[in-house]
């Protein structure tokens, strides 16, 4: 009885997905692991003590507590740490719904860098820009985290036209218009009075937005995680995640859109507006990624610098792997979000407290955002067996055996699916690496 | 059985199961040298999944084949083309992007020195071309080319490949009556050769003109053999469906009411070329009467559909819709006076990564009870799917929540059907409704249609069947080069007048072409 029960619960799709994201996760890990061993046994300043204390610190970063009197790491719950990982979490779940939204629509949003540029640019400039001395600081706050989300929307319906009126890759428009935001940001800040020249040394920056007393509620977070930066933003993301699952799986409008993404031809047929839900698609996966942006920056305690003209936000690229690891399903965004986000806090703990330093963590960020890539390769090989028997059942029915012999013929010939100029696979995840390896510089980075 | 040196394969009790189902169960099945042998049953026969085993896509469970009398086993393609053995899939296995004569030559190019010897492979290809008829223009991409030429790409490739057993799966579905005659005539002449035959196929009419002998399969089993020259059509009909068929559409005389739809001097721009596909076409369809449009493939009877759902914009003319224009209407307004079977039912018909309930409501999703305050009501829509698959028989493997991709082509056209039949709009457009189905399946929706006829819906038919216009129609409208030529009475006409019409060797009234 109960192995049945384990063995329904085995065969259900929704678990295979979150195992293969699971194993990704688990690879990456042990990738992580692996390397630290290597640096530790061919650098001589380490020793073999403090190797196996930085694969404790990638694995279970999150709960380091430091060091002992005796000088031997400590482990248990550590507000601080869990405090600044929703915060960095924050604007990673808003970029991952981006593209998880986005990609339920048929489209592969790589435009999030972007529109979290722009998002940024407006909330920063609207929240240092209003007088809180007429306006109230609440008021401007609210006026600047919707103006990112509209300014990021804006951004994202660029590439949404163009490919609903001129049938241009939506990736080809979106890789155009990051790099367009990353100079339009640049020269916006530069020409503005926003920089930061009190300190000297930091004239690339733009003022904190407490500058003007603008600052995210805390919700009381700060008396649970002391010490952290954590702020109200992270239940706002998660607010938005649980409603854009409600609208994708529950509204008309969510049908809409994914009945288009999968169909464009069928949707129009049934009457549906293809050109504008694309373009919705686009606008809903921009405002999310601005919405990141203006939560992440309106904290009150992050600094914003602007000279980035030549490198994009990492946040804007690693909604992708949040994304994928999510299987694009809204509700499970939030989790993979804060995964990624806790790796970074290992990445701090392993350089706060060993020789290594953070890039270990980047390497593992790197391997899992590849693997998220392969989640569905994985997913395919748990899924090998029935997929194969599935697939022949159906192959009794007439239509079912020319698609499967449709498929092995096409290997055969090396010839490409016709579904493939209109669906977007998962392949272009692996595109969004390059420009994230180009980019030495992180775009706005926590102070 | 021992083997006869006269049969150039042989398929021995062959059992394939998939989990909960047989597909072929203990079926035998042998070609003779040089026969078309027909392989004749209902969707989900287990065609197939037969053909598959052949071709070395599937691996039976029992059973074995035996090529001139020695056994042989089949792995893959790759060892079923060592055999000689070659097959037109139902749906072109081709490149699009490549030019003909490279599809022709992929997978089996003559290289030197890792360079491809096109010329060469260009003097054999026309070769074959040039002496079986099968013309086709070898720099054009297939993308372009008629899906006529493109199945005559397909038997290039075979011939390429000096395959001696080809396999045709249902290869007149997508041709038109004159590419049929064609092909049939390539087929005759393949077995004048040598060549052995496999020819799948639920058209009876087909089987009987070109087959030596008839396999039927029903339901996974081999129901019988028989040779063509000593069975009839109802016969074969009854062993493939195991029921007495209604070949002949059986309707009542047409009382026909109001005029639903009113087209005036339409004109509708073509994807191919810069003349208009439909050039000014008028006509009425009323209620209570079936208006078919017939034709040979590509005369404009495609694009005027779409000039009339709005799939297309069109260039001139007038359409009315129940009274309202409707020539430049969205087509969400025009979808609340009409129904459309699309032609194309995997492109416009179906979003087939959706479920079936999902797919029932795609029209309606936006109308009470389905939707309520921008949420959709599944419970609602999982109601009403359940009562469209229990009304119009459709069947998939998990009812409502099957994923329309994994059902039959049978059975995903019964679920337009049913979403289109049950919106009950005062206009039927119906595309090519029986394409691809078998006569069990075929008998059900003209059934369907004469029904919606009785029940004072104007139905507009499109069709290149010939049998299913001259059976199904009260009026048959015949379209030439964007033009209608001629205005029958099916009860007064023959398929021999209508085909003149058709071929633009005939017209009626204004005679103003040259």
């Amino acid at each position: 009885m109960k192995r049945n029960r384990l063995v329904t619960l085995y065969n259900m799709d929704a678990t295979r997905t979150v195992l293969a994201s699971l194993i990704s996760i688990l690879i990456g890990l042990a990738v992580g692991s692996v390397i630290v061993l290597i640096v530790g046994m061919s650098s001589s300043n380490l020793s073999a003590k403090s190797t196996w204390e930085g694969i404790r610190l990638v694995l279970f970063g999150i709960l380091s507590t430091g060091r002992d009197a005796a000088g031997s790491l400590t482990f248990g719950f550590n507000p601080t740490s869990v405090g600044n990982m929703l915060f960095r979490a924050t604007p990673l779940i808003m970029t991952g719904l981006s593209v998880a939204v986005a990609y339920k629509t048929g489209l592969f949003n790589i435009g999030a860098p972007g529109q979290y540029l722009i998002g940024t640019m407006a909330s920063l400039m609207l929240a240092l820009g209003i007088p809180t001395e007429t306006v109230p600081a609440g008021i401007v706050w609210l006026i600047a985290f919707l103006g990112g989300m509209a300014a990021g929307a804006i951004w994202g319906a660029i590439p949404g036209l163009v490919k609903a009126y001129l049938n241009i890759n939506e990736v080809l428009a979106s890789i155009m218009t990051n790099w367009i935001a990353a100079n339009l940001v640049t020269w916006a800040f530069d020409v503005s009075n926003f920089k930061n020249v009190v300190e000297s040394t930091k004239s690339a920056y733009v003022y904190k937005t407490t500058f003007n007393g603008v600052e995210t509620p805390k919700f009381g977070l700060d008396q649970l995680f002391p010490g952290s930066q954590v702020n109200g933003g992270i239940i706002i993301a998660i607010v938005i995640a649980i409603l854009m699952y409600v609208i994708m799986t529950k509204t008309t409008l969510g049908y809409q859109l994914k009945a288009c993404g999968s169909n464009r031809h069928a949707a129009r047929y049934a009457g549906i507006k293809d050109k504008q839900s694309i373009v919705m698609s686009m606008a809903i996966a921009g405002a999310l990624a601005g919405g990141g942006a203006a939560l992440y920056y309106l904290s009150g305690n992050t600094e914003f610098y602007w000279s980035t003209y030549q490198s994009l936000p990492d946040t804007g690229f690693n909604g992708i792997p949040v994304a994928l690891l999510a299987a694009n399903n809204p509700i499970g965004v939030i989790f993979t979000g804060i995964f990624m986000s806790m790796l970074d806090i290992a990445g701090v703990q392993l350089t706060a407290l060993t020789p290594f330093n953070e890039y270990i963590t980047d390497v593992i960020i790197a391997t899992i955002v590849y693997l998220s890539a392969f989640s569905l390769v994985i997913k395919m090989l748990l899924n090998g067996r029935k997929k194969h028997k599935a697939a022949k059942a159906a192959a009794t029915e007439e239509s079912g055996a020319e698609t499967t012999s449709g498929e092995v013929a096409a290997e055969e010939a090396g010839k490409i699916p016709d579904e493939a100029p209109d669906g977007t696979d998962a392949q272009p995840a692996a595109e969004g690496k390059p420009p994230e390896d180009g980019a030495p510089e992180k775009g706005g980075e926590a102070k | 059985m021992a083997a006869q040196p006269d049969y150039i394969i042989e398929m021995l009790h062959i059992t394939k199961e998939f989990p909960g189902i047989i597909a072929n169960d203990d079926i035998t099945l042998q070609l003779k040298r040089g026969e078309i042998h027909a392989l004749l049953g209902e969707n989900g026969a287990g065609k197939s999944t037969l053909m598959s085993v052949l071709f070395g896509l599937y691996q039976p469970e029992q059973g074995i084949i035996k090529k001139n009398g020695k056994e042989v086993k089949i792995k893959d393609p790759n060892d079923a083309t060592e055999l000689h053995i070659g097959m037109v899939h139902q749906h072109f296995k081709l490149v699009d992007v490549f030019t003909v004569l490279d599809n022709i030559i992929l997978g089996a190019e003559t290289t030197k020195l890792g360079f491809i010897q096109r010329k060469e492979a260009r003097r054999r290809v026309e070769e074959l071309s040039e002496r079986y008829g099968l013309k086709v223009d070898l720099d054009a991409k297939v993308e372009d080319i008629t899906v006529g030429m493109q199945q005559r790409v397909e038997i290039l490739k075979m011939l390429y490949r000096d395959n001696e057993i080809l396999i045709f799966d249902e290869p007149t579905a997508v041709l038109t009556p004159q590419e049929i005659e064609e092909l049939m005539a390539t087929m005759r002449e393949f077995a004048k050769e040598g060549k052995s035959i496999l020819f799948i196929s639920h058209k009876l009419n087909e089987i009987m003109e070109v087959s030596d002998r008839v396999t039927v399969l029903r339901k996974g089993k081999c129901i019988g053999t028989v040779n063509t020259k000593d069975t009839n059509q109802q016969e074969l009909s009854n062993m493939m469906v195991g029921r007495p068929v209604q070949l002949v559409v059986e309707k009542g005389p047409a009382k026909p009411t109001d005029v639903v739809l009113e087209v005036r001097d339409l004109k509708v721009p073509s994807h191919l070329h810069k003349r208009d596909a439909v050039n000014g076409v008028s006509f009425d369809v009323r209620r209570g009467e079936i208006v078919c449009i017939a034709g040979i493939d590509g005369n404009g009877q495609t694009e005027l559909v779409q000039g009339i759902t709005g799939l297309d914009k069109v260039s001139g003319g007038s359409i009315k819709l129940c009274g309202q224009d409707i020539t430049h209407s969205t087509i969400r307004k025009r979808n609340e006076n009409l129904s459309h079977i699309p032609e194309d039912r995997h492109k416009h018909g179906l979003i087939l990564d959706f479920t079936l309930e999902q797919n029932m409501v795609l029209q309606r999703f936006r109308e009470h009870p389905f939707q309520h305050g921008g949420f959709i009501n599944n419970a609602e829509v999982r109601k009403y799917a359940e009562r469209l698959i229990d009304k119009y028989d459709v069947r998939s493997g998990q009812g409502a929540v099957t994923v329309v991709r994994s059902m039959s082509g049978g059975n995903q056209q019964k679920a337009i059907i049913a979403r289109e039949l049950d919106r009950d709009k005062p206009l039927v457009v119906a595309v090519q409704p029986t394409r691809g189905l078998d006569v069990g399946a075929i008998e059900y929706i003209h059934k369907q249609l004469v029904a919606e006829r009785d029940a004072g819906q104007a139905v507009l038919l499109v069709s290149l069947e010939l049998d299913e216009v001259m059976s199904l129609s009260d009026r048959i409208l015949v379209m030439y080069e964007g033009e209608i030529v001629g205005e029958l009475d099916p009860k007064k006409t023959t398929a021999q007048e209508l085909g003149l019409y058709m071929a633009g060797a005939k017209r009626q009234g204004k005679g103003e072409k040259a």
